[in-house]
């Protein structure tokens, strides 16, 4: 079954609306970096944070005591059916159906939440924090503020999850009772997500993040959401959806891509949407890109944006169909000149390009990929 | 409707069979032991010792032993930094494909709430009190929620088989298994491991008692007198596969699965409309989604966590759409295993459908007046079981339930 995409939305640290981020990255802008710091620790972090204006203007009583990560996914959701020009109605609310696509959810309030319990005892916890730090609390406000009353999933995963939860909505969507799908993926940052991820040697202190570089210096966190409604009917499909696959070690990750692009590209495809970020997964996605598809051109948008763990998937999608659209590629930031892939290294016209395999790597043992196609 | 029916989905449904499961909870390690819990009604619910509980108004909890879960542990060195919740689904899956040794999944779907909660308080602590942070990476590495299923997979399967993890707060294993049996029942997978786990973690469970859903006193699901959940922990897998292509396999079929529902009630973030129309929603388009009546159900495993909104919401759901159906909240024995009960209650309904009895709602001493339902207290009893319904309702006004049939063998 193939699905089409009805409708966008976009949220980043360039700004919301998806033309206007789209007019930015062709422009070759790079998000600001900003610090972000900690009480306890001495160590700060640079990341890129969606502006202020990007969600204001969005008031409803759930998100009055929502995380901002709830706020960013409402604003995305909201654009994309508003493009789909699709209104849930008592008549249809049935008949939506709302993925979400987490990876480390609502950490803020979690860390509230878990400090006043460190800090003073159990009895100071609050039952106002508790209910936001639950992975789900976003896609139930987003729930309540459209009415929907029908299916309602919440995927959690590492960077590859904005794809399969879409592959998830394709499974969802057999049912014949549904018309649509809204599929968000949204992330916050907090300074915890960052020391965890510098923990783990995958974060750089500070940016250009420098995708494909020999010498993985790391990724630059940021936030914000990605959102797409799905539909039988639309100008860009998703022609397929491929289940993705989990890697035990880090050098398993190269074979299961090439396994993913072998399956993808058995059509014509005229340019890869990566997720490059500056860390291991770059080196096994320039192997399988290099092994199975060496002449297309290849863009990554994370220099530019940062990597959005939980959003980065529906993000690509994003750009995958703008690319399409409007027959052009952004720049890719960064890319050292020696690296052996046809990046598009500057702003580079696609005019006719019917396909494009987004392919998706997560930093946690998973990885996913689909291949969308212009009709 | 969102779930209406399998004749608004396709023509012809491939029927869906369990043809194995695991699980491991407060009840027991393996099928039997869950089993013969059930059989004596035992109570399950102990002393918390995981974490300091001084300042908390609950102090019990449904707990696995780690000695026993951690027996036989693997003895490479990544065994032993694997979260107690991988080792919690490697037990389950374990025991799931010693049954059928030749199952080879092409999806896994599987619920959580908290994946490896208790690492990242860990991480937490240590950063705090400027602790030692050495095994810090550890910690961050096993803390997503997809970790313990990739593990399990790891070790039990040895392979790599793509995976969804569903977190839909506590109706996470319910969906988990709904979402399963849709994808098989489609066409579109043969084959699909699903379930659910969590672990208990000390911010969950502060969470719950700073709402004060959860009781310093007994689980008294339905109960007159009932004042709050307990929670618990534990892990459940089950295969399904195309009904027709396990029996010309000879695979074992343990029971079909025939109906799916799963609504969203917009009331509250933690409280279900006190209507119980989420709950009576899933319910009926579970019963819609497998073509039969209501009067066909021989038991519904309740969610029953005991708290007074949900207790209330889903009695009166039940007896809306129910006629005298025997009903009973099998946490009143092992406790609220949030994103494992609907995995870990579907294999209790597989149990009571395989051995034909009524697994029971201990502590049970009179109906809350409101309510007009045919609880099994505090005994389980021997009966016809041919059809059983397992809820699962969650924070988010997420509501689920699943339709078992009993096969003859």
């Amino acid at each position: 079954m193939s699905l089409a995409i009805a409708g966008m939305g976009w949220v980043t640290p360039l700004g919301n609306g998806v033309d206007a981020v789209w007019e930015r990255l062709l422009r070759g802008d790079e998000a600001s970096a900003t610090p972000i710091s900690e009480q306890f620790a001495d160590r700060s972090y640079s990341v890129f944070r969606v502006p202020e204006s990007a969600v204001t203007g969005l008031a409803h009583p759930r998100l009055r005591r929502a995380s901002v990560i709830s706020r960013f996914a409402a604003t995305a959701g909201l654009e994309a059916l508003q493009a789909a020009a699709v209104k849930v109605d008592s008549q249809n609310a049935e008949r939506i159906a709302l993925i979400f696509a987490i990876s480390n959810g609502g950490v803020i309030y979690t860390k509230r939440f878990y400090r006043d319990v460190v800090e003073t005892g159990a009895q100071a916890a609050s039952p106002l924090l508790f209910p936001e730090t639950v992975f789900n609390a976003p896609a139930s406000h987003l729930g309540a503020i459209l009415g929907v009353t029908g299916t309602t999933y919440t995927v959690v995963g590492d960077g590859a999850v904005g794809l399969l939860a879409i592959k998830m909505a394709e499974d969802v969507m057999t049912d014949k009772s549904l018309d649509y799908c809204l599929v968000v993926g949204t992330e916050e940052i907090d300074w915890l997500l960052c020391d965890a991820y510098w923990r783990w040697r995958l974060l750089r202190s500070a940016p250009p993040m420098e995708p494909f570089g020999k010498q993985k210096r790391g990724m630059i966190l940021s936030e914000g959401a990605g959102a797409v409604v799905l539909a039988p009917e639309g100008p860009i499909t998703i022609e397929r959806a491929h289940p993705g696959g989990c890697y035990g070690k880090r050098a398993e990750a190269e074979e299961i891509l090439k396994r993913i692009l072998r399956d993808l590209s058995q059509v014509e495809v005229d340019f890869v949407i990566s997720s490059a970020n500056g860390t291991f997964i770059d080196q096994a996605e320039q192997g399988a890109l290099q092994q199975v598809i060496p002449d297309v051109v290849t863009y990554t948008a994370k220099p530019a944006l940062g990597e959005s763990v939980g959003a980065s998937g529906l993000w690509q999608v994003i750009l995958g169909a703008q690319a399409l659209r409007h027959g052009e590629l952004p720049p890719v930031l960064h890319a050292d000149l020696a690296i052996s892939l046809r990046l598009a290294r500057s702003r580079m016209t696609v005019a006719g390009a019917r396909r494009a395999i987004i392919l998706n790597s997560g930093v946690n043992q998973q990885v996913a990929g689909l291949r969308l196609a212009l009709r | 409707m969102a779930q209406l029916s399998s004749t608004t989905r396709e023509k012809n449904p491939e029927r869906v069979a369990v043809v194995a499961a695991g699980v491991v909870s407060p009840l027991g390690f393996g099928l039997a032991e869950t089993l013969n819990s059930l059989r004596r009604a035992k109570d399950c619910i102990t002393s918390v010792t995981r974490f300091s509980v001084a300042d908390c108004r609950c102090k019990t909890a449904g707990q696995i032993s780690d000695e026993r879960l951690l027996a036989g542990l693997n003895k490479k060195p990544r065994a032993k930094r694997l979260h107690r919740a991988s080792h919690m689904m490697i037990h389950a899956l374990r025991e799931a494909l010693i049954q059928v040794p030749q199952f080879e999944p092409e999806l896994t779907i599987i619920g959580t709430t908290s994946g490896g909660m208790s690492y990242g308080e860990q991480y937490y602590r240590s950063l705090c009190r400027s602790g030692n942070l050495r095994h810090a990476a550890t910690w961050i590495a096993n803390y997503p929620a997809q970790k313990p299923v990739i593990d399990a997979q790891e070790e039990v399967l040895g392979a790599s088989v793509p995976c969804q993890v569903i977190a839909n707060a506590c109706a996470s294993g319910t969906n988990a298994i709904g979402h399963g049996f849709e994808c098989v029942r489609s066409g579109r997978y043969q084959r699909v491991l699903t379930g659910g786990y969590d672990a208990l973690s000390e911010l969950v469970f502060t969470g719950f008692d700073s709402l004060q859903a959860s009781t310093p006193e007994k689980c008294r699901p339905f109960d007159r007198h009932r004042a709050g959940m307990v929670l618990g922990e534990g892990a459940a897998i089950l295969a399904l596969e195309n009904l027709e292509l396990a029996r010309k396999r000879g695979a074992p079929v343990l029971a079909e699965i025939v109906g799916y529902g799963i609504s969203t009630d917009n009331f509250h973030i933690t409280q279900p409309d006190p209507s119980g129309v989420g709950p009576q929603q899933a319910m009926e388009w579970a019963l819609q989604s497998a073509e039969i009546s209501a009067d066909q159900v021989d038991y519904i495993n309740a969610h029953g966590t005991a708290t007074i909104f949900n207790d209330a919401a889903e009695g009166k759901a039940i007896s809306q759409l129910f006629n005298g159906v025997p009903v009973s909240s099998t946490k009143s024995m092992m406790g609220h295993s949030l994103g494992a009960a609907g995995a870990i209650e579907a294999v209790i309904s597989l149990l009571s459908l395989r051995h034909q009895f009524l697994p029971p709602n201990i502590n049970f001493d009179a109906l809350d007046d409101c309510l007009d339902l045919n609880v099994v207290a505090n005994e389980s009893r021997p009966a016809v079981v041919r059809m059983a319904l397992s809820n699962s309702f969650g924070f988010g006004g997420t509501n689920a339930s699943i339709l078992m049939r009993r096969v003859e063998a």
